[in-house]
């Protein structure tokens, strides 16, 4: 079994790994398998809580321990762990990325990814917390909220759907189709907003495999670069035996382009990623290549300059000056309503990774959460925002505070979460059936989940203009009741415009769990 | 074969094939008996629901052998059963054995739920209970709902109905008595509701015309009104066991519009006051007349 193999089923391992927790994000979510774990797995999470909050937490933990072997081992987590990395992997076998030598020569990009975690960390300082978009865990649970968990089951359930109207395979197809709706898609078809933008970057990405393999790890993953900078002096060494004839495989295959295509006795310990396809590549005969470990190692040099940092802090003063410079307005800014327990908004939008575990849990209960756009404002770009005309904030649910992997939204208990106010409701007379035709409907009413409703109704009558009187039910929020779960918005029976509607008005934004 | 042999399983033939005719007096000879609707109270729910059947001379008084049965209680929210929004789990699973053991040769139990449906299912412990009894307890699916025609409806004209419901041999319809703000109470005819596709919503409006108007057409075998707890403020949904009120009664008849009628005095209410159960007997949705009504009120 040489090394290559064993990193080949690793890899796979981690994939089915982070597949499977994020299939048991749902409700019940009681396997004890905290599934945002995987998400706590990124490297980045614990250098920007320190560059944000001064602070490391413990909530890191497998970070902590990727960063703290990475200066030995080198970029192992690229190679054998990161969800994305393995896709890539799938990607270029598919689209049969070109090798070092046929491809372009890709080796200038690299610094990009250097810019870019100093241009992250420039903007974290100053307070435009954006670099849960470009973190590769965020982006493959992003793209599996988004993407391909929604494709993945609408095109299962259509198909079975089709299979069993063939009737002799009716009977079996129900099993299947019941097994699935239990174990896989516990819940109704996610429809989520942002597909196309999603869609576009995640795309975008696998679309680069067509140019090199590994394009986005070898120049552009922020997460690579500062693994990369850590690894610069790592103990782990591929070795060059003097057997080496200088065939040029081991150079050629290269993920990373790693080993300069004239000498394949230099590895830069940045860019390696520890797969050990050179090993695999050498030829049996010669097997020039022996990995080890040395207690004085080499020094790889990072590709980043100091007219590369001039660029980046000019591009960072940039992008701080377009998340500024945003439109200001007020109802979209009552519109951006947060989970429950959602710390203070600036807090929030610092601990949030973008990774959209709320918003993939919360489509197997109310569907309430959603990706925002850009909009008006850079930093809203895919954090999450209840929407309630596509769904509810459930009120005997409270797993989105359970999952989210940074505790943004806190980890409420079901009571505490009841409790806590996402918003307000307000009702539309113009539109709202009683007050625009006098006649009874109070289907908003009937759903209000709180123990004593907040919607109440008063029993008026009404004078036709025929003469005719009925007694018609109209009714009010209590705002001391109401919690803004949104299950009147979603339930009002008008199409298109409700008659009852949330803004985040009222909200309460916790700074600890112990603050309710 | 002999022709004498002939004539004798020929003859012997038309007379089983003649049973019906012949049995049907008898029956209704013992249907005088029969009462027409029960109304039991003070216990707990199973012994409630053991006295109703047996006042009915047992469940196979409507089940025959190899029925498949659909039993449609409200599971229509994510409470516990101590709330008293949903019917009562130990009597669910009472009824699915008992329609088992009437012959049953499957039951099924569904309800198109207002909440997230895997929650509601799971918190009135009406799926774990009633799976243990033996029912096959599933999620609604989306695409087996079927449009029927209403014939002669005032307000509706077509509306989707949920495939098993229809295609059932025999329905027994268990609501679990509550206020609603909207049609005062919800018993029997409110609770088929949870068969019904579509934009349910839309319904609120005119409504007394436009249930009726769509329960006509699938009025269950058998209405079973949950009062065991009743839940007497914030309904339908509750959420707080202070307004819950322990009545130990449950009220049973082959006509849902009766045992709708009874249940009112449940909530002291007069028929005249909800819409929609007066409606159903303005429209005839009744089988039998209420002012002769055959009641048989048991306490124990």
């Amino acid at each position: 079994m040489t090394m290559a193999k064993i990193r080949r089923a690793v890899q796979i391992l981690f994939l089915l790994f982070f597949v499977l927790l994020f299939l048991r994000a749902r409700y019940p979510y009681e396997t004890g398998l905290p599934s945002d774990v995987f998400l706590r797995f990124s490297p980045l999470a614990p250098l920007f809580d320190l560059v944000a909050n001064l602070n490391v937490s413990l909530l890191f933990w497998p970070a902590l321990i990727i960063l703290l072997l990475t200066p030995f081992v080198g970029r192992f987590f690229c190679g054998w762990i990161c969800p994305l990395g393995t896709t890539l992997d799938i990607t270029s076998h598919l689209v049969k990325s070109p090798n070092n030598r046929k491809g372009i020569d890709v080796r200038k990009w690299r610094p990009v990814k250097f810019g870019l975690l100093i241009g992250l960390i420039l903007l974290t300082v100053f307070s435009v917390p954006v670099w849960g978009l470009f973190d590769p865990l965020s982006i493959t649970n992003r793209a599996f909220t988004v993407l391909l968990y929604p494709l993945t089951t609408l095109g299962i359930e259509n198909g079975l759907q089709a299979l069993s109207r063939i009737s002799f395979l009716e009977g079996p197809v129900y099993t299947v189709y019941d097994w699935f709706k239990m174990a896989v898609m516990p819940e109704q078809q996610a429809y989520l907003q942002q597909v196309i933008w999603v869609a576009l970057f995640f795309g975008g990405i696998l679309a680069l495999e067509k140019v090199s393999r590994r394009f986005w790890c070898r120049n552009l993953c922020p997460a690579g670069a500062l693994l990369g900078f850590l690894s610069q002096f790592r103990f782990y060494e591929r070795l060059v035996g003097d057997a080496c004839p200088q065939c040029g495989k081991c150079n050629r295959e290269c993920k990373m382009n790693a080993i300069p295509l004239d000498d394949a006795n230099i590895t830069s310990k940045v860019e390696c990623i520890e797969c050990f396809n050179c090993g695999e590549t050498c030829p049996p005969k010669i097997n020039a290549i022996t990995y080890r470990w040395r207690w004085k190692p080499y020094h790889s040099s990072v590709d980043y300059t100091r007219r590369g940092f001039l660029n980046t802090t000019v591009g960072g003063f940039a992008a701080i000056g377009l998340a500024g410079i945003g439109l200001r307005n007020r109802r979209d800014a009552a519109a951006i309503i947060r989970p429950p327990g959602s710390m203070p908004e600036d807090e929030f939008l610092d601990r949030c990774i973008r990774c959209l575990e709320c918003v993939r849990i919360c489509s197997s209960n109310g569907r309430a959460l959603q990706p925002e756009g850009a909009g008006s404002n850079l930093l809203n770009l895919w954090t999450p925002v209840g929407v309630m005309r596509t769904g509810y904030c459930e009120f005997n649910c409270n797993l989105c505070g359970q999952i989210c992997p940074t505790d943004a939204i806190l980890p409420l208990s079901v009571e505490q979460k009841q409790q806590t106010p996402m918003g307000l409701a307000y009702f539309d007379k113009n539109l709202c059936i009683p007050y625009a035709k006098n006649e009874d409907c109070i289907v908003c009413e009937e759903h209000c989940p709180t123990p004593e409703k907040a919607i109440q109704f008063d029993e008026k009558e009404f004078v036709a203009p025929d003469g005719s009187r009925r007694m018609v039910k109209y009714p009010f929020v209590d705002r001391e009741l109401c919690i803004g779960c949104g299950i009147c918005e979603f339930k009002c029976p008008l199409p298109g415009e409700p008659g009852i509607f949330v803004t985040n008005e009222n909200e309460q934004r916790l700074a600890s769990i112990g603050s309710v | 074969m002999k022709r004498r042999q002939f004539i004798k399983y020929a003859l012997g033939m038309l007379g089983w094939s003649l049973a019906p005719v012949w049995s049907r007096p008898a029956a209704s000879l013992l249907g005088a008996e029969m009462p027409e609707a029960v109304w039991v109270e003070n216990g707990e729910p199973v012994e409630l629901l053991r006295t109703a059947t047996t006042a009915f001379g047992g469940l196979s008084t409507f089940i025959s052998q190899g029925d498949v049965v659909v039993i449609k209680p409200n599971i229509g929210w994510d409470r516990a059963p101590e709330m008293g929004a949903t019917t009562n789990p130990d009597l669910v699973a009472e009824l699915v054995k008992q329609c088992l053991d009437a012959g049953a040769k499957r039951v099924k139990i569904f309800d198109r739920t207002c909440n997230n449906p895997r929650r509601c299912y799971r918190s009135s412990r009406i799926e774990e209970r009633a799976k243990d009894a033996g029912a096959e307890v599933e999620q609604i699916r989306d695409f087996k709902f079927k449009n029927i025609r209403i014939t002669g409806g005032e307000e509706i004209t077509e509306w989707p109905i949920y495939q098993d419901y229809l295609e059932a041999d025999k329905v027994i319809n268990v609501p679990i008595a509550k206020v609603h703000s909207m049609s005062r109470v919800t018993l029997g005819l409110k609770n088929l509701m949870g068969t019904m596709g579509g934009e349910r919503g839309s319904l609120h409006n005119h409504f007394p015309v436009k249930l009726t108007d769509i329960t006509r057409e699938i009025l269950p075998t058998l209405t079973i009104v949950d009062a065991y707890r009743v839940l007497e403020h914030n309904g339908p949904v509750g959420g707080n066991v202070n307004d819950v009120r322990q009545a130990r009664t449950l009220i049973m008849s082959p006509c849902t519009a009766t045992a709708d009628r009874l249940a009112l005095d449940l909530f002291g209410l007069p028929l005249g006051q909800v819409a929609h159960i007066q409606a159903a007997f303005d429209r005839g949705l009744h089988k039998y007349d209420f002012e002769k009504l055959r009641l048989k009120k048991i306490t124990l």
